[in-house]
């Protein structure tokens, strides 16, 4: 019943449908990267700086790695580190903005400061010493991008929290006596959570941008096969290899679109929404 | 001037000074003695690291040590290069000029492009050119912008041969005045291309949406009402009030502008602080990594405020709040 | 004669297959001197109504037809530049929502001086200025709210400053949409008298939007009452509400408290809601919801039929007896 409901919101928002049939192609390419992957991304072939052809169908890089299977197991990388930033900035991000937003008063101030300044601040390049400084492990990667993107929904979280915090409901939990904390728990976050969803999807995006963009600066983890790494070493070749870099490219352009789709028809779903609601509590 | 500059003056002030406790932080939690850190792995030298050690007051409590950086910084010792020695603030004040000038004139195109795009689609709201453009957006603001430097490098430098893919300046022609000027407006193109083209997309949703939501506003209809002609209305009213958002987000775009320059830095070679950024970490020059972020966050707050004050002169309510 | 006549105005908006009536062929006319109020629930067509003669509806998804006649020129198909022209010199309008009837950036008197010498193209910036203060004095306000902005105001203010920007060119015509709903009693009460003398003083004939049966009985000569696009009934004030024809009427009567003093009767409110305008009810608009309905009743919409000097009704029940 619930899927059905849920099956019908994406069908009937373009932009949700879209984005989510993307979706599915990028799970099945990471998932299945072993077994449709026509070669082995890591095994150096004597076939060098290949243009596409039929053996190699995205051409080989500077040493003989097949394009297309590197592009496949990419795409692991991109969806753990995006996954995975994206989910310590919604924690922290909901945390941070629920804490300010219902507790308000001091607390709501230094929270309030501190979004203020992560505002103004360049992440990018606090990510890029961190990186260079603490090593540049796919974990270290995913962290810090996490611990410095937060700042958006926390902003959202804070909104959510002082407008929900004035609704009946709400106020009958505190006149009931549950504990604010439990309040914070069950009520204020449950209940606010969904642009954050909204956002933290469109945060997956923006971290697959971020890491691809380390890895392109040679800070990606060495160790794993990412799109920026293989833009990075394509660059060297762009007028002999021009495909090396264009189809990456062309992979992170795809993986991001999936995400602000699904993350726009998320806010658009649940903005009308939302509306109707207070039309029926007001009428 | 306002409380609420005030207010916004002292938070950069708060960013810069947190910028500084990172700083601090990041070197002395890193890995390995910060001494180490400092004079780079591979090249312990003993009375450089005594040097160092009094420099910084290793010896010394944390605290004192924080001071002690605090005081030198704003005495404008950033510390010295250990690459090549050279104090850093000398070595990053040469780099300032080449990065402002690229960042803003691509943020400055950008969010003139970018305004006008959206205007021109909130009027035609509905139609296709609207949804068309609206998709190229998407497209054009998930794309990366060093990928957007390569294929511009790719087509116009390497295939067309029609501009120059490096650098600042032609080395081989030694130009002098209006050609010098000329010749570096030449290798502006593509690197202010690939930057303008990632930014278009944040100022065209931002001028589309807000026109919008000001053509619907009350206001629009009273003065319709009184026989105000349409062009009137849109140049001296609509826009006025659509053109606040804008530069909120001019504002809020100068951390990314400085990322998303950096990179496009390194694309096309510009001879910037992005650039200079990956010499360092190449080089594991740290004090001059350091110095460098520390810059940028100074520059960013700074250019954060100018707009906050721009605003505020442009939005009568803002400084009302304060009275 | 007629200032204003307003004759078969229908209005119906289009979204998508649906084709809402706001307006069904209303008929009206207010004479030169006098006072209209047009009362009615929320979604009853009275601002659909004016934004029609103001000819300020969107264009493309709304269909107008029929006239409308103000001072012999006819509105709906006046040419954009006559209209311009017209508009504010020979009628004017004072907003619901005064809160945001000015641009929250410009400063009250440089947006006011502004409309002003759009009509007045030959008037220096100074006599713009004298004109504008001249006119917030006249709605008692100081001649520093010139340089305020909107935000600096109360809403009393805001609206004396709407007032003020209405008479700016001594319209013939003045048209109040709900213009103090949104005040407190004290200061509705306030204002109210103060138009009245205005348009006194200055000979300026007023309709008047709102749903409030007690400002109409206060400070208007006639009233109209609108109900799903439809006029239902008109007439003299005093001569609806001591007598009023339609059920209609009757009920938005009882459902006030101030006519019910001398006779105690509770307050009584009327069932139900609008019908939908896009499918409406085949028979009279006001039948689901009419206690009075027969079976005619839900056959055909009744006429609107005199009742005596300038009073009509559209029921087929008024005046006692079946009206076919």
């Amino acid at each position: 019943m619930r899927l059905n409901k849920t099956l019908k919101i994406i069908k009937e928002n373009t932009q949700l449908k879209v984005g989510c049939m993307m979706l599915v192609i990028l799970f099945l390419a990471a998932l299945l990267a072993p077994v449709i992957a026509p070669h082995n991304p890591n095994i150096l072939s004597d076939d060098m700086v290949v243009a596409p052809n039929m053996k190699y169908w995205l051409g080989t890089d500077g040493l003989g790695r097949d394009i297309l299977s590197m592009i496949l197991y990419g795409a692991r990388t991109s969806l753990v580190v995006g996954f995975t930033a994206a989910m310590i900035a919604g924690i922290i991000g909901t945390l941070l903005g629920g804490f300010a937003g219902y507790f308000g008063g001091r607390i709501d101030g230094v929270i309030g400061e501190m979004i203020n300044i992560f505002m103004m601040m360049p992440t990018f390049f606090l990510i890029l010493i961190v990186v260079a400084l603490f090593g540049s492990g796919l974990f270290n990667v995913m962290v810090v991008i996490g611990l410095t993107t937060w700042v958006g929904n926390a902003k959202l979280m804070r909104a959510q929290a002082m407008s929900l915090r004035q609704r009946t409901f709400i106020k009958s939990a505190e006149s009931i006596g549950e504990s604010r904390m439990a309040i914070l728990f069950k009520h204020i976050i449950p209940n606010g959570i969904f642009p954050i969803i909204a956002n933290t999807t469109m945060g997956v995006a923006g971290a697959i941008l971020t890491e691809s963009s380390l890895a392109f600066l040679g800070l990606g983890d060495p160790n794993v096969i990412s799109w920026g790494q293989i833009i990075q070493n394509g660059k060297s070749y762009l007028v002999d290899g021009w495909w090396m870099c264009v189809f990456a490219g062309l992979a992170i352009i795809f993986t991001v679109i999936t995400f602000y789709l699904i993350g726009d028809g998320l806010n658009r779903v649940l903005s009308p929404k939302l509306r109707n609601l207070g039309k029926e509590v007001r009428g | 001037m306002s409380r609420y500059l005030g207010r916004r003056i002292l938070t950069g002030i708060l960013c810069i000074f947190v910028a500084l406790c990172i700083n601090f932080v990041i070197i002395h939690a890193a890995p390995g003695n910060p001494i180490r850190l400092l004079v780079g792995k591979d090249n312990p030298n003993p009375q450089m690291i005594a040097e160092l050690t009094e420099k910084y007051g290793l010896d010394q409590p944390k605290i004192v040590q924080f001071g002690k950086y605090v005081g030198n910084l704003l005495k404008g010792d950033m510390g010295v290069s250990i690459y090549t020695n050279e104090p850093v603030s000398d070595m990053i004040i040469d780099r300032l000029a080449p990065t402002a000038m690229l960042a803003l004139t691509a943020a400055v195109l950008a969010a003139i492009i970018g305004t006008a795009l959206g205007i021109f689609c909130a009027r035609r709201v509905g139609t296709k050119l609207d949804a068309i453009m609206g998709s190229v957006s998407y497209l054009f603001d998930s794309t990366p912008s060093f990928w957007l430097g390569l294929m511009l490098i790719l087509i116009f430098a390497s295939t067309l041969h029609v501009l120059p893919t490096s650098g600042m300046i032609d080395m081989r022609a030694d130009n002098e005045g209006f050609a010098k000027v000329l010749d570096i407006m030449k290798h502006m193109i593509l690197p202010v291309s690939a930057l303008t083209l990632t930014l278009i997309p944040y100022y065209f949703r931002i001028a589309r949406s807000s026109i919008i939501q000001v053509m619907g506003e009350d206001f629009i209809t009273t003065l319709r009402a009184t026989g105000m002609p349409e062009k009137r209305i849109f140049r001296k009213y609509i826009f006025r009030n659509a053109i606040l958002p804008t530069i909120t987000v001019f504002g809020i775009q100068m951390a990314y502008l400085v990322t998303g320059s950096a990179i496009v830095e390194i694309v096309f070679s510009w001879p910037g602080m992005g650039s200079f950024v990956m010499t360092a970490i190449t080089r594991r020059d740290y004090p001059l990594l350091m110095g460098i972020y520390l810059v940028l966050s100074v520059s960013v707050a700074v250019m954060m405020i100018v707009v906050d004050v721009l605003y505020s002169a442009l939005d009568p309510r803002i400084s009302h709040e304060s009275k | 004669m007629a200032l204003l006549s307003i004759r078969d105005l229908s209005v119906t908006y289009h979204s998508g297959t649906r084709h809402v009536k706001a307006l069904n062929s209303l008929n009206l006319d207010i004479n030169e001197g006098e006072s209209l109020g047009i009362v009615g629930e929320s979604g009853s067509g009275k601002t659909t109504l004016i934004m029609a003669i103001l000819r300020l509806l969107p264009k493309g998804s709304v269909e107008i037809s029929g006239e409308a006649f103000l001072n012999g020129k006819e509105l709906i198909s006046l040419k954009q530049e006559e209209l311009l022209k017209m508009r504010w010199e020979e009628m004017a309008l004072v907003f619901q929502k005064s809160m945001n009837a000015l641009s929250p950036v410009h400063k009250i008197g440089v947006l006011m001086s502004d409309i002003y010498r759009i009509h007045k193209p030959e008037v220096s910036k100074r006599d713009a200025r004298r004109r504008i203060e001249e006119l917030l004095e006249l709605v008692n306000l100081p001649s520093r709210v010139y340089d305020l902005y909107p935000h600096e105001l109360s809403g009393g203010m805001m609206q004396r400053v709407s007032i003020a920007l209405s008479l700016m060119f001594n319209p013939k015509l003045l048209i109040l949409d709900e213009a103090t709903t949104a005040l407190d009693v004290v200061t509705q009460t306030q204002i109210l008298e103060e138009i009245v003398a205005l348009e006194k003083k200055l000979g300026i004939t007023r309709m008047m939007i709102t749903h409030d049966m007690s400002v109409v009985a206060s400070t208007c000569k006639n009233v109209a009452v609108l109900y799903a696009g439809c006029l239902l009934e008109t007439g003299l004030t005093q001569d609806v509400l001591v007598e009023p024809l339609h059920p209609y009427t009757q009920g938005l009567i009882k459902s006030f408290p101030v006519f019910d003093n001398d006779t105690h009767q509770p307050l009584q409110s009327i069932g139900g809601s609008l019908p939908d305008l896009s499918s409406p009810p085949p028979g009279c608009i006001f039948e689901p919801r009419c206690i009075k309905a027969c079976d005619m009743c839900r056959e055909s919409m009744p006429r609107l039929k005199e009742y005596g000097q300038g009073r009509f009704a559209a029921c087929h029940l008024a005046g006692g007896e079946i009206n076919v």
